[in-house]
């Protein structure tokens, strides 16, 4: 039998990680949930995960943006997709992305509120389906 | 800010040979960069290319006239001042050029004196015009952030609220879960509520509210309302409320909804960020003409190096080992502005472990008790030295 999948979703706000990952383990996917970028890079590490959900305001800054960088410096890690979940803006163009910040070709936008049957679907067509 | 500091310019346009020598001489032994055209076409270019701070230019030329000069190099930009030359004859058309945006005019002939005066003036305008220019950039980019970060702060607790039930929609959970989902809705539209109502205390304070509505309140009597109010809330955290402000008289002028908010945010704060068994503790006196207040707790206190944002917009203390406090982060915020709004003072002085005690420092109005033959508004200010 095929392992199940893993999710690592980063976010500040504990009751739109809740409802997200409640959906997601519902569907068949293991959800690992860190509240900042810190405890992001080391859940990171830690668990290796298929595909990261990552907010980015937490706090007063864009921590998710170098949170992203800090997991990608990680060799075992640099090809992981990241999926954006924000509601600062609408859409990607609006955030001064750096050209460090290592924006890969498979990695998403999506604006929060999530539409659920489209994330899950956008993850499992990323990862394949769960085991 | 940084690098050699480059004199202002002026450009002068005329066709008279002897005045562009003259004024080229003045302005560059005033320490300016003085560049002189004979005619408006080459004028302009000149202009175009020197970008100078002012132009001093002759209305009556052969080509382009002075006047079609006046609005093109505003075109080029509209802070440059302008200075018209124009003869005894023509002082209607330096007046219609003034009205075309020309700054002011020299008429001819006019001494060096009268040249450096019209320029240093001239000058100094154009100073103050690109530093009211910058002024109004900044303030536009600042609101810009501001307007949107504050919508970032009132979309993250709807989006919260939008997920839960996206979410609930869509899978079926046990009623046990749905009850608490709901309950955590309701929280974080509690927190909108007060967002908002924060949000709008804020406007009202930076409208101008406490200038507008000066009216003499008892603080003793405001404060003795508020920890009235919060008995009950208190109690359930087990907290304790005292008061020390009863027997004394403590009027100040100001708006009376702002200074509740003022005082219940303080008093909210203590209750909130306590431990079970502490206290608050509200002590009042009037010292050196100002009424002092101190909210003081029994919490965890205020790391230092946080002490300097707390009264910031939107920071919260995070703390890892305390529990998870809800507020806007607007609360001491508001607080400071109210004070500094009625030309008062608030710090915080914290013992790690063992509490916060926030002063708040406000003029003193006179005790309508007290005074004798000055009981009204007007005669409080005059009379403050001679009692």
């Amino acid at each position: 039998m095929q392992e199940q999948k893993r999710i690592l979703m980063v976010d500040d706000d504990q009751d739109f990680a809740e409802a997200v990952s409640c959906f997601l383990e519902a569907k068949g996917l293991t959800v690992f949930r860190a509240h900042d970028g810190k405890e992001g890079v080391k859940l990171a590490k830690m668990e290796r995960p298929d595909l990261i959900l990552m907010d980015i305001m937490m706090g007063e800054r864009t921590e998710g943006f170098f949170t992203i960088q800090e997991i990608r410096r990680d060799p075992a890690l640099k090809d992981v997709p990241v999926f954006v979940l924000s509601s600062f803006c609408t859409r990607l163009p609006d955030f001064e992305i750096p050209s460090s910040g290592g924006w890969l070709e498979h990695d998403m936008f999506f604006a929060k509120p999530v539409d659920m049957a489209q994330l899950t679907e956008n993850i499992l067509h990323r990862i394949g389906q769960p085991g | 800010m940084s690098g050699p500091v480059v004199p202002p310019a002026v450009v002068v346009i005329d066709d008279d040979y002897a005045i562009r020598l003259s004024c080229g001489k003045i302005l560059t032994k005033m320490g300016l960069r003085a560049e002189s055209f004979e005619d408006g076409a080459r004028g302009l270019e000149g202009v175009a290319k020197l970008k100078p701070d002012m132009v001093v230019v002759d209305l009556k030329m052969p080509g382009i006239s002075g006047m079609e000069v006046l609005s093109r190099v505003h075109e080029i930009d509209p802070q440059i001042v302008i200075v018209v030359i124009t003869g005894y004859a023509t002082i209607d058309t330096a007046v219609q050029a003034m009205k075309c945006g020309a700054y002011d005019f020299l008429p001819k002939p006019f001494s060096p004196d009268e040249l450096r005066l019209i320029v240093n003036r001239g000058l100094e305008r154009r100073r103050l015009g690109l530093e009211s220019q910058r002024h109004e950039v900044e303030r536009a980019m600042l609101t810009r952030r501001f307007v949107t970060f504050v919508a970032h702060q009132l979309r993250t607790p709807l989006v919260a609220v939008h997920q839960y039930l996206n979410v609930m929609k869509h899978l079926d959970q046990s009623p046990a879960k749905e009850h608490e989902w709901i309950a955590r809705c309701l929280t974080r539209i509690e927190e909108l509520q007060n967002l908002i109502a924060d949000w709008l205390t804020l406007a009202r304070v930076e409208g101008g509210a406490m200038l507008k509505e000066r009216i003499r309140v008892d603080l003793g009597q405001t404060i003795l309302d508020i920890l009235k109010a919060y008995q009950e809330t208190a109690a359930a955290e087990r907290v304790s409320l005292e008061a020390g402000v009863a027997e004394s008289s403590l009027y100040v002028l100001g708006d009376r909804n702002c200074l509740s908010v003022l005082f219940d945010n303080l008093i909210t704060n203590a209750i909130k960020y306590n431990k079970p068994g502490g206290k608050v503790t509200v002590s009042g006196a009037v010292a050196d003409g100002e009424v002092v207040i101190g909210v003081a707790d029994t919490g965890v206190g205020i790391p230092e190096k946080y002490r300097p944002f707390l009264f910031d917009e939107f920071f919260r203390v995070k703390d890892e080992s305390a529990k998870q406090t809800a507020g806007t982060g607007l609360g001491l915020h508001i607080s400071k502005r109210i004070v500094s709004e009625m030309g008062g003072t608030i710090r915080v002085e914290s013992q790690a472990g063992e509490g916060s005690v926030f002063w708040v420092r406000l003029p003193a109005a006179e005790d309508p008790a007290a005074g004798i033959g000055s009981q009204n508004d007007a005669g409080a200010e005059t009379d403050s030295n001679g009692r």
